[in-house]
C-alpha cells in the first residue's frame, strides 16, 4: 500500500532538482559484462541525458561501479573483462577496438572514491592531462589551470600555493583536485564513483553544491551507495540491483512514485 | 585445588616461563655474537686504518703500503655493477608489476626464479661470468667483475621495484589512465614518482650486497697489486685484496686486511642503515 | 599547433592527425612492453644459462670421471684426478652443524621477537639480527680466522677434546688435536650467518597468524608458549620448513666465511675438530692455480654440483613458503 506522500526517503524539506528536458549523451543498448566468465551486468539498456546529473543507486554488488566504469572502458587494462553491446557517445559505438582508448578518455572524464592526487605540486597535477595532449604556451597553460581550479571551486584556496605537493591537501581539497584535474581537459561527461564516500559532511556538501554548477558544462553520471546524496544532486536517477537496471527516471519520480516494487523496496529501507 | 590439578597448572606456567627464558637468552646468544664480530673488526680496522691507505696502492709482501688501488677497483665496480643491474632490475620488476597482466603463469614464474637467483651462491654468478665472457675474450677484466656483480644487484632490485610498485594504490593507476594518457607515461611520470623511494632503496640495498662481495671477483676481475685505470684488464679490489692478505702469514699485510675489512663493513652499515632510513623518511612524508 | 586556450563549451583536444597518434601511442606502448619483458626474461636466461654454463664447463671432468667423480675422494692436481667426495663432504656436515646451532636458536628470536619482547623493543633487535645478515661473508672469514679460532683453539676445542672425546661412539666425532680451525668452527661460523635468515622468515611467517586464532587460544586459558606450540607452529608449519631450507640454501652456498676457518685441506676424517674441505672453498681457493684443462673443469663441474643442489633446496623452500602465502590469499 501506497501512502499520500509516497514511499519517501528524501529528507523533510529537500527537493530534487528539477529535470530539463534534454537529448541523450550515452546510450547504451543490450550491454552485458562478464567479469573473469561470472555475467556482472544483464541486459542494461540507459539513456544517459545530456548536461544533466543523473545518479545510479543500489545495494552493495549491484553493479553500479561496474557500469560506470564501462564508460571511459578503465576495466581494459586487467585480463578477463569482456563486455558486449553497444555504449554509444554522440552515436558511436565506443566499445568498439577501434575507437581510442586516450581518444574516449579525454572525452570521458572520471573521479574516483578516494581522492588520488599524483605526488606531484598542485598545478602539475591539473595540467597533467594537458600538458599531454596539447601544446599550451606558460601563460595558456597558467590560464587553463586556473580556469579548471575555479570550476573545482578550490582556486580560491590554493592560488598562493600551486607548486607544493598535492598531498599536502585535506581530504576534500584533493578530491576537488581531482575534479579540477579531470575537467581541465574539457570532457564532454564526467564521471563520479562514490566521489564523496570517504568525506566528512562539510566537505561533502562543498563538493555537491560543485556539482550543480558543473551540470551547467558536462553532462554528469555519480554512483552513491547514499540514496539523500541522489535525492539532493541528480535530476535523474538509475537504480540498480544484482547486475540489472531495474528502473529510470526523473529523480522526483523515482524516490516518490517507484514503478517497480524492488525499488520502492530499496528506497524504503526494506533491505540496504 | 585439586593437587593434581595445581601441579599440571605449575608444570604449565614452568614450561611457559622456561620457554620465554630460552627465548630471551637465544636473542642475546644472537646479539652477542653481532657486538663480537662488530668490536673486533672496527677496532682492529680502526687500529690499521690511516691516510696511507688511501693514498698508497698495494705493497708486496713485507713491505708498506695501502689499498688506494683496491679502493678505486671496487668504487669503480659497483658503480658499473649498479649501472647494468639496476636498470634492468627497475625494468623487470615494471614489467611484474605492471604489464604481465595476461601472462600470469609467464610472470610467476619469473618472480620465482628471481627469488631463487636472489639467495642464490654468489660464487656460481662468477662461474658463469667466467664461462660466458671472460674465457671468450681471453681475460680476466674489471668489466667481467662488474657484470659478476651487476648478476647480483638484478634480482634484489627487481623485487623491490616489482613489491614498491605494487603498493602504489590501484586507484593511482586508473586515475592517470583516465586522463587519456598511454601506459607507458602513467608508469613513468606517475608510478615512477610515487615509488622512487622504495626503488631507490632497493638500488642502495643492492649496492650494499655487492660491498663485500669476493667469491665473484675472483674468477672475473681478479687481481691486480698496481694501479690500474683500466677496467679491461685484471683489477683490484678490497675483498679479493682482504683474502689474499689475510691469509698469508704477513704481519703488515694483515693489517692492511683489517684496514680493508674496516672500510667495507662501514660502506655495509652506511647505505644498510641509510637505505631504510631514507625509506622511513620518505614514507612519512607521503603520509603527510 | 596549440589550441585556443580560451575553450568554448567543448574543446576537444584533438588535432586531425588524432587516429594517427592513438596508433602512435599504441606503437610506444607495445616497444615499452617489450623492452620491459626483455629486461624481465634476463631473470629466467642468468638462471638457466649459468646451470646450462657450469654443466657446459664441467663437461670434460664429468666425461673422464663419470659417476666415479662424486664418491671418489682423489684429490691430485699433479696425477689430474679428481673426485668431489671430500668437498661435498665438507659441505654436507659443515652446514648440518649450522643448521643444528641455527634452527633453535632462530626459532628462539623469532618467538622473542613475535610473543616475549615490548613492543617499543621489537623494532631494533630485529633491526639488529638483520644487521647479522648484512655483514658480509668475508667478514665473517676474518673475524673467524683472527678472533674466533684462537678462541675455539685455546678454551673450547680442548675441552671438547678432553670431555667429549673419550665417549664411546659420538667421541671419535669430538677428538683431535685442537688446531682452531676445522669443520666444527667452520659449522658454527656457518651457523651464525645463517641465523638471520632464518629467524626473519619464521618471524614473518609468526605474524601471518590471525590474531583471532591466537586469542581464542589463549581465551580458553592457554599460556603463551602453548599458544605458539599448538596454534602458530602448526598453522605455520610448512613455511617455517620453508624457511629452514632457505637458510640451509645460503649455508651451503657459502664461500669466504668458510674457506678462512675450514683449513682447505682434501682429507676425509669423522672428527669434527679436523680441516677438511667444502665445494665453493674448493673452487675460491684453487681456481686461479688450476693449471690443466682436467683441473679447471673438475673445479667447474664442483661448481655445478653445488648449483644443483642449492638449487633443489632454494626452490622447495620457495614452493614451501608460496604455500602458505597462497593460504593467506596473498
Amino acid at each position: 500500500m501506497r501512502s499520500e506522500e509516497g514511499p519517501i526517503a528524501l529528507a523533510a524539506g529537500t527537493a530534487a532538482p528539477a529535470a530539463r528536458v534534454s537529448s541523450s549523451k550515452l546510450t547504451v543498448r543490450s550491454l552485458d559484462f562478464y567479469y573473469r566468465g561470472y555475467h556482472a551486468l544483464k541486459n542494461i539498456n540507459l539513456d544517459i541525458p545530456e548536461k544533466q546529473v543523473t545518479a545510479i543507486i543500489g545495494p552493495s554488488g549491484c553493479g553500479k561501479s561496474t557500469l560506470l566504469r564501462i564508460f571511459n572502458r578503465i576495466y581494459s587494462v586487467y585480463a578477463g573483462l569482456e563486455a558486449t553491446g553497444e555504449v554509444l557517445l554522440d552515436g558511436e559505438n565506443i566499445l568498439k577496438s577501434d575507437y581510442s582508448l586516450n581518444r574516449l578518455r579525454t572525452r570521458i572524464g572520471m573521479v574516483f572514491q578516494k581522492a588520488v592526487p599524483f605526488p606531484l605540486s598542485i598545478f602539475e597535477n591539473v595540467a597533467f592531462g594537458l600538458r599531454h595532449h596539447m601544446k599550451l604556451s606558460r601563460g595558456e597553460m597558467e590560464d587553463r589551470v586556473e580556469k579548471a581550479l575555479r570550476e573545482a571551486a578550490l582556486w580560491d584556496e590554493v592560488k598562493d600555493k600551486l607548486n607544493t605537493n598535492g598531498l599536502g591537501l585535506s581530504g576534500g581539497q584533493q578530491q576537488r583536485l581531482c575534479i579540477a584535474r579531470a575537467v581541465a581537459l574539457r570532457p564532454q561527461v564526467l564521471l563520479l564513483d562514490e566521489p564523496t564516500s570517504a568525506l566528512d559532511p562539510i566537505a561533502t556538501g562543498r563538493i555537491e553544491q560543485l556539482l550543480s554548477d558543473l551540470e551547467k558544462e558536462y553532462t554528469i553520471v555519480i554512483v552513491t551507495h547514499n540514496m539523500q546524496q541522489a535525492a539532493r544532486v541528480s535530476a535523474y536517477t538509475a537504480y540498480m540491483y544484482l547486475g540489472e537496471m531495474i528502473e529510470f527516471g526523473t529523480t522526483s519520480d523515482l524516490f516518490t512514485r517507484p514503478q517497480r516494487r524492488q525499488t520502492e523496496d530499496y528506497i524504503t529501507g526494506r533491505f540496504g | 585445588m585439586v593437587p593434581a590439578a595445581r601441579a599440571l597448572m605449575l608444570r604449565r606456567r614452568g614450561r611457559n616461563l622456561f620457554s620465554k627464558f630460552l627465548g630471551t637468552a637465544a636473542t642475546l646468544f644472537g646479539l652477542s655474537w653481532l657486538v663480537w664480530i662488530l668490536l673486533v673488526t672496527l677496532l682492529n680496522g680502526a687500529r690499521a686504518l690511516g691516510p696511507h691507505i688511501f693514498t698508497e696502492i698495494t705493497p708486496p709482501p713485507g713491505a708498506a703500503g695501502g689499498l688506494a688501488n683496491a679502493l678505486f677497483g671496487s668504487f669503480m665496480m659497483s658503480l658499473m655493477g649498479v649501472a647494468i643491474g639496476a636498470p634492468l632490475g627497475i625494468a623487470a620488476g615494471t614489467y611484474l608489476s605492471e604489464f604481465a597482466e595476461r601472462r600470469p603463469i609467464w610472470r610467476e614464474s619469473i618472480r620465482f626464479v628471481n627469488d631463487i637467483l636472489l639467495s642464490a651462491p654468489s660464487i656460481v654468478l662468477g662461474l658463469f661470468v667466467y664461462t660466458i665472457y671472460v674465457r671468450q675474450v681471453g681475460h680476466f677484466s674489471g668489466i667481467a667483475g662488474a657484470l659478476a656483480l651487476s648478476l647480483i644487484v638484478l634480482p634484489v632490485v627487481v623485487r623491490t621495484t616489482d613489491e614498491t610498485l605494487r603498493l602504489v594504490p590501484n586507484m593511482m593507476r586508473e586515475a592517470a589512465l583516465s586522463l587519456g594518457i598511454p601506459r607507458w607515461k602513467v608508469t613513468v611520470q606517475v608510478l615512477y614518482r610515487a615509488a622512487l623511494p622504495g626503488i631507490l632503496t632497493g638500488v642502495l640495498l643492492g649496492l650494499a650486497r655487492i660491498t663485500g662481495e669476493t667469491a665473484p671477483l675472483l674468477f672475473t676481475a681478479l687481481n691486480n697489486q698496481f694501479w690500474s685505470n683500466d677496467l679491461n684488464g685484471p683489477t683490484s679490489s678490497v675483498p679479493v685484496v682482504i683474502f689474499q692478505f689475510a691469509m698469508s702469514p704477513y704481519d703488515a699485510w694483515h693489517s692492511l686486511a683489517w684496514a680493508g675489512a674496516f672500510v667495507v663493513t662501514m660502506v655495509v652499515l652506511v647505505l644498510s642503515v641509510g637505505a631504510r632510513a631514507f625509506l622511513l623518511k620518505n614514507r612519512m612524508d607521503s603520509n603527510a | 599547433m596549440a589550441i585556443s586556450s580560451t575553450a568554448h563549451s567543448v574543446a576537444e583536444p584533438q588535432r586531425p592527425s588524432a587516429p594517427d597518434r592513438s596508433a602512435a601511442e599504441t606503437r610506444q606502448d607495445a616497444l615499452f612492453r617489450g623492452l620491459l619483458f626483455g629486461a624481465a626474461s634476463l631473470v629466467l636466461i642468468t638462471l638457466g644459462g649459468a646451470a646450462l654454463s657450469m654443466l657446459w664447463g664441467g663437461r670434460l671432468a664429468f666425461q673422464t670421471f663419470g659417476w666415479h667423480f662424486i664418491y671418489s675422494a682423489d684429490w691430485d692436481p699433479v696425477g689430474r684426478h679428481f673426485g668431489a667426495l671430500v668437498p661435498i663432504y665438507g659441505t654436507l656436515v659443515s652446514s648440518a652443524i649450522a643448521m643444528i646451532i641455527a634452527v633453535p636458536v632462530s626459532f628462539g628470536i623469532a618467538l622473542f621477537l613475535t610473543e616475549i619482547a615490548p613492543g617499543w623493543l621489537q623494532g631494533p633487535i630485529a633491526a639488529a639480527i638483520e644487521l647479522l645478515a648484512g655483514i658480509p661473508s668475508i667478514i665473517y672469514g676474518m673475524w673467524g680466522l683472527f678472533s674466533f679460532v684462537p678462541f675455539m683453539s685455546d678454551y673450547v676445542l680442548p675441552w671438547i677434546n678432553d670431555h667429549l672425546g673419550p665417549l664411546p661412539w659420538i667421541g671419535a666425532l669430538f677428538s683431535g688435536p685442537p688446531l682452531g680451525i676445522g669443520m666444527l668452527t667452520a659449522g658454527i661460523v656457518l651457523g651464525i650467518m645463517v641465523i638471520p635468515f632464518i629467524s626473519s622468515v619464521m618471524r614473518d611467517v609468526f605474524r601471518t597468524v590471525p590474531a583471532a586464532l591466537k586469542e581464542s587460544a589463549y581465551a580458553l586459558g592457554s599460556t603463551t608458549w602453548e599458544g605458539v606450540w599448538k596454534v602458530v607452529l602448526p598453522y605455520t608449519r610448512s613455511a617455517v620448513v620453508g624457511g629452514i631450507f632457505l637458510g640451509l640454501g645460503r649455508a651451503l652456498g657459502e664461500t669466504m666465511a668458510v674457506t678462512f676457518v675450514l683449513g682447505n685441506a682434501h682429507q676425509l676424517s669423522a672428527s669434527l675438530l679436523m680441516p677438511g674441505n667444502s665445494i665453493a672453498a674448493t673452487i675460491a681457493n684453487e681456481f686461479t692455480e688450476a693449471d690443466s684443462d682436467i683441473y679447471l673443469s673438475s673445479l667447474i663441474a664442483l661448481g655445478f654440483l653445488l648449483f644443483v643442489v642449492t638449487l633443489i633446496v632454494l626452490t622447495c623452500a620457495r614452493l614451501l613458503l608460496y604455500n602458505l602465502a597462497r593460504r593467506e590469499g596473498r
